[in-house]
């Protein structure tokens, strides 16, 4: 059986949603396969574009782009310019409009769910209150049911912390006692964000909430106000009265699953093909160029052909990278050539960003993958996101705007081509 | 300041010392056990897991494996809450000596080791993962004990009979009367606080540091060697059975069922200093090839932790002819009197973990016979606080203590099946634990997410309950994150790099956790 599509994208976290997307908004058929859901809502659900380099950036963040891409050159922003990074998290905010504030003038300061002030270029809407001035008076609010967020510790550390003008936030840490569901003492964010979605649970949370909420106080919360009910935020802002944000905690991610749910919808309704569990085998290769790819779907193995592949399967946390029992790193589904920076891999330094992480492929300016000697691997190949080489994502607060631009520049790439092809048969 | 005055001051937290403790307060006296860092967190905690059956040494030490096969039965009746009676294989794995076997079996039969062979099939049934290519297969009585939990309910046997246990405080100073031992002085590390003990015999329990201690009251050349050993846990119980390589004894062939895992060991190289143990590549390559010559794939499954331990290896010149009549293969007893001229010390060392409970009894009972008194053992008649019932460990006591409290308690550590009580009944018990302290006695922590979930949990629930204040909390965690990155760098490879990588992210890239304000002071 084969299925011709135009594009075949692998990969459904943020750069293969958003290069699917883009594919199939100008005019493109497109096929997204995936092994299983993507790595969104492992995040934090803003978009960080840099935040550490490694001092902590606070004002132009896309400046600090090209100073650290001139700095590093083996990093993905040597070869994506801040004009990328910009288009990509400007495409990314019309498709999503009214779910970000920022404007990547500046870096938002916002505490974790431990109380660390992270910096991040675009929030989501309803975690700006969050971000920390002087004099400013929060309460981080605490559920009794949810053992992923303990207010003692995020007010602590807020207060804890000198602010980069100088001066401090006052904070004070209180806790609800208000089940997600009856009975339940062990609930997740899920579980809590579901439960926000119903408007009769959310009047009886702001009811409890303001028997702890002192006048004057911006209110901290863990990220579970609301999956599907996108109004779920604002009716709890304004039956409250006060200024409210929530706080992403560890995995499940309420803030990225809001974000994950609404690029995979939007990919869907944009007729994106989605082909979801099943893990690509092999690709079909025929001089130089990628014919199809043999996917592992149920029953047998199904080949999807196109001409333009657009690779974004993620890097070692999503196993799209490997490192076997030998200390053999591997690019397990097309084999394609890694980087690999010199020396030790893996440190004994628990606090240092572990060399390992920044394995990936390199690429050129129109996202193909580069193999040693600096040649193109497949004309028609594209990568994307947390497989490219050189970063330290984490650390860096890289990880939207690197999957963001390179996204943006791999859809572009491919529709260049197309349309050069076009413009010569024309011609 | 403070003063202590006791009878008899036991040093080293780790089972022996435990055991001396345990011994000297069931026999009357007053006790004190100093230990400078956690119980069971030398040797005992750095470990295999194995309750010997007594198999291993049948052929290359017939006396020891008298004593294991003996002590075996006695700790499974003392230590029922520690102990797993999961049994054990010898297997002759391809290319392994063919006459080895009947060494064994006859060597079992003179040293009184219970051991029958049984079919290739029948072993193959019993444990469908082992290489289908061995060729003979004995069945053994082994076992898995928890060096932590069996060092605790030691401990807390002692306290019931009134002995004293100072965890983190570290011996600075032993001082005599002319030829007598009349005082030890110690550090407490938590407190930052001086303790002058007053006493009149002291039993050096060491292990590896043993040499160390007995310099402190100017016995000199007291040379203990630490013999490095590394084992991996992998994050199966890939065997339900210890698995051992019928072969005379050598690096990684065992396989230990323990709790969750199944841990490999182990290696044998001299180290120079027992507190910079490491655990070299080549190692745990070696590790590696062992576990796939007993279970085929044993490389394509997920290694969870590593952690090196120091064997107490004794090596003196000094010991006179007198002494050997306490030695037994493997335990060493130095009588300080005959040897130095010092009357009130004895170290012991040496040994092995199954046959701590009969080191105890040997040195004390050479301390009454010093002493004039006529007081006998009577630790293996008594089980240990939580053992009375006899009934042994098995892995699914969690999951059954978890269906009883589910609509009740929280679950702090999945991997583990540690709830909320659990976490809080330890850390209120001891308010200056640090999460590791807690994690020898809770498992928080152990599982395949090394931390990644429960650390920040355990940390910001502690400081909830008003145990710590928010700076501690910071530092707690941190250490914890320190401790657990120890035993992962070395072995991580396969899934567990895409674990770490997952942790990474969530404690760099959602919790930015380098950028927590540091902690007032270094925590302990």
């Amino acid at each position: 059986m084969s299925m011709d599509s135009r594009a075949v994208v692998v990969g459904a976290g943020m750069a293969g949603l958003v290069s699917a997307i883009r594919l199939r908004q100008a005019g493109m058929d497109v096929t997204l396969v995936t092994q299983g859901i993507g790595g969104i809502q492992l995040g934090q659900g803003t978009i960080d574009v840099l935040g550490y380099v490694p001092e902590r950036v606070l004002g132009q963040p896309l400046a600090a782009v090209t100073a650290y891409g001139n700095a590093h050159p083996h990093h993905p922003y040597a070869i994506l310019s801040a004009d990328d990074v910009r288009a990509g998290v400007e495409f990314l905010r019309a498709l999503l409009p009214d779910t970000f504030v920022g404007d990547l003038e500046r870096n938002y300061l916002l505490p974790t769910a431990i109380g660390a002030l992270r910096p991040t270029a675009l929030p989501q809407v309803t975690m700006a209150e969050g971000e920390c001035t002087p004099g400013k008076q929060m309460v981080f609010v605490g559920l009794r049911q949810l053992k992923d967020f303990w207010p003692e510790l995020v007010a602590g550390n807020v207060a804890r912390t000198e602010l980069p003008g100088g001066g401090r936030v006052s904070t004070r840490a209180a806790w609800l006692d208000l089940p997600a569901r009856a009975n339940e003492v062990d609930s997740t964010p899920l579980y809590y964000a579901r439960a926000m979605d119903d408007p009769a649970y959310r009047k009886r949370f702001v009811d409890a909430l303001r028997r702890v909420v002192e006048p004057g106080e911006t209110v901290g919360l863990p990220g579970v106000l609301g999956l599907a009910d996108r109004g779920a935020f604002a009716d709890i802002t304004a039956q409250l009265g006060q200024p409210v944000f929530e706080i992403s905690t560890i995995p499940p991610s309420v803030p990225g699953m809001r974000l994950n749910d609404a690029l995979t919808r939007l990919a869907k309704d944009a007729r994106v093909k989605v082909v979801l569990g099943s893990q690509v085998l092999c690709a079909n290769i025929d001089g130089g160029r990628i014919r199809s790819l043999t996917v592992g779907t149920t029953g047998r193995p199904t080949e999807y052909a196109g001409e333009h592949f657009v690779f974004a399967p993620g890097g070692f946390e999503s196993g799209g990278i490997e490192l076997d029992s030998y200390m053999k790193v591997s690019e397990p589904t097309l084999g394609l050539p890694l980087w690999v920076p010199e020396g030790d891999l893996v440190v004994a330094d628990h606090n240092a960003a572990q060399p390992l992480f920044s394995v990936g492929v390199r690429f050129d300016h129109d996202m193909r993958v580069l193999d040693t000697a600096g040649d193109t691997v497949h004309e028609n190949l594209h990568v994307a996101g947390g497989i490219l080489a050189g970063a330290s994502r984490w650390q860096e607060k890289s990880g939207d705007g690197i999957a963001l631009a390179s996204a943006v520049r791999a859809a572009d790439a491919i529709l260049e081509s197309v349309q050069n092809l076009e413009g010569a048969r024309n011609a | 300041m403070r003063t202590i005055d006791t009878d008899v001051v036991v040093i080293g937290g780790g089972a022996t010392g435990a055991g001396v403790v345990r011994d000297v307060a069931m026999r009357g006296y007053r006790a004190v056990l100093l230990e400078r860092a956690d119980l069971a967190q030398g040797t005992t905690g750095r470990y295999h897991g194995l309750l010997h059956s007594g198999g291993r040494y049948v052929v290359s030490d017939p006396r020891s494996a008298t004593e294991c096969a003996e002590e075996n039965i006695i700790l499974t009746r003392i230590h029922a809450d520690a102990v797993e009676t999961t049994g054990g294989l010898f297997v002759s794995t391809p290319g392994d000596d063919p006459e080895f076997p009947d060494r064994f079996l006859a060597g079992a039969t003179a040293s009184k080791v219970p051991a029958e062979e049984i079919s290739v099939g029948q072993a193959l049934r019993r444990e469908p993962r082992l290489n289908p290519g061995i060729f003979r297969a004995i069945a053994v009585e082994d076992g898995s004990v928890d060096g932590w939990q069996m060092t605790w309910g030691t401990v807390n046997s002692a306290k019931a009979y009134g002995a004293q246990i100072l965890p983190y405080h570290e011996v600075t100073g032993i001082e005599r009367d002319g030829d007598q031992v009349r005082r030890v002085r110690a550090h407490d590390h938590k407190n930052g606080e001086d303790v002058t003990i007053d006493c009149t015999f002291v039993i050096n329990c060491g292990g590896p540091w043993a040499g160390l201690i007995a310099g402190l009251a100017g016995c000199h050349d007291v040379e203990v060697v630490p013999g490095r050993g590394i084992m991996i846990a992998m994050n199966h119980r890939l065997v339900n059975t210890v698995v051992n390589r019928c072969i005379y004894p050598t690096d990684g062939d065992i396989i230990v069922p323990v709790h969750t895992v199944s841990i490999i060991g182990t290696t044998d190289v001299k180290a120079s200093d027992a507190d910079r143990l490491t655990i070299p590549a080549d190692e745990v390559q070696e590790m590696l090839d062992s576990g796939e010559a007993m279970i085929p794939g044993f490389r394509q499954s997920r290694a969870v932790h590593a952690w090196a331990g120091a064997r107490p290896l004794v090596k003196d010149t000094r010991v006179s002819a007198t002494d050997t009549r306490h030695m037994s293969r493997g335990m060493s007893i130095l009588d300080h009197h005959d040897r130095d001229g010092l009357k009130g010390l004895l170290t012991i060392t040496g040994g092995k973990l199954t046959t701590y409970r009969l080191m105890a009894k040997n040195v004390v009972d050479e301390m009454c016979q010093q002493l004039g008194d006529t007081r006998p053992c009577r630790t293996a008649e008594e089980a240990v606080p939580k053992s009375e019932s006899g009934k042994t460990y098995v892995v699914t006591h969690r999951l059954e203590d978890r269906e009883a409290d589910r609509m009740e308690e929280q679950i702090i550590c999945e991997c583990e099946l540690m709830s909320r009580k659990m976490f809080l009944e330890e850390m209120r018990g001891r308010p200056s634990a640090n999460l590791d302290d807690i994690r020898r006695v809770t498992r928080l922590g152990m599982g395949p997410c090394q931390g990644g979930f429960c650390s920040t949990r355990a940390a910001g629930l502690a400081l909830h309950d008003g145990l710590i204040d928010v700076g501690r909390a910071n530092g707690l965690l941190e250490l914890f994150l320190k401790n657990r990155w120890i035993g992962l760098w070395p072995i991580l490879y396969g899934a567990q790099v895409r674990q770490t990588a997952l942790d990474q992210w969530i404690f760099s890239g959602t919790l930015d956790i380098e950028h927590l304000p540091e902690p007032e002071k270094a925590v302990l």
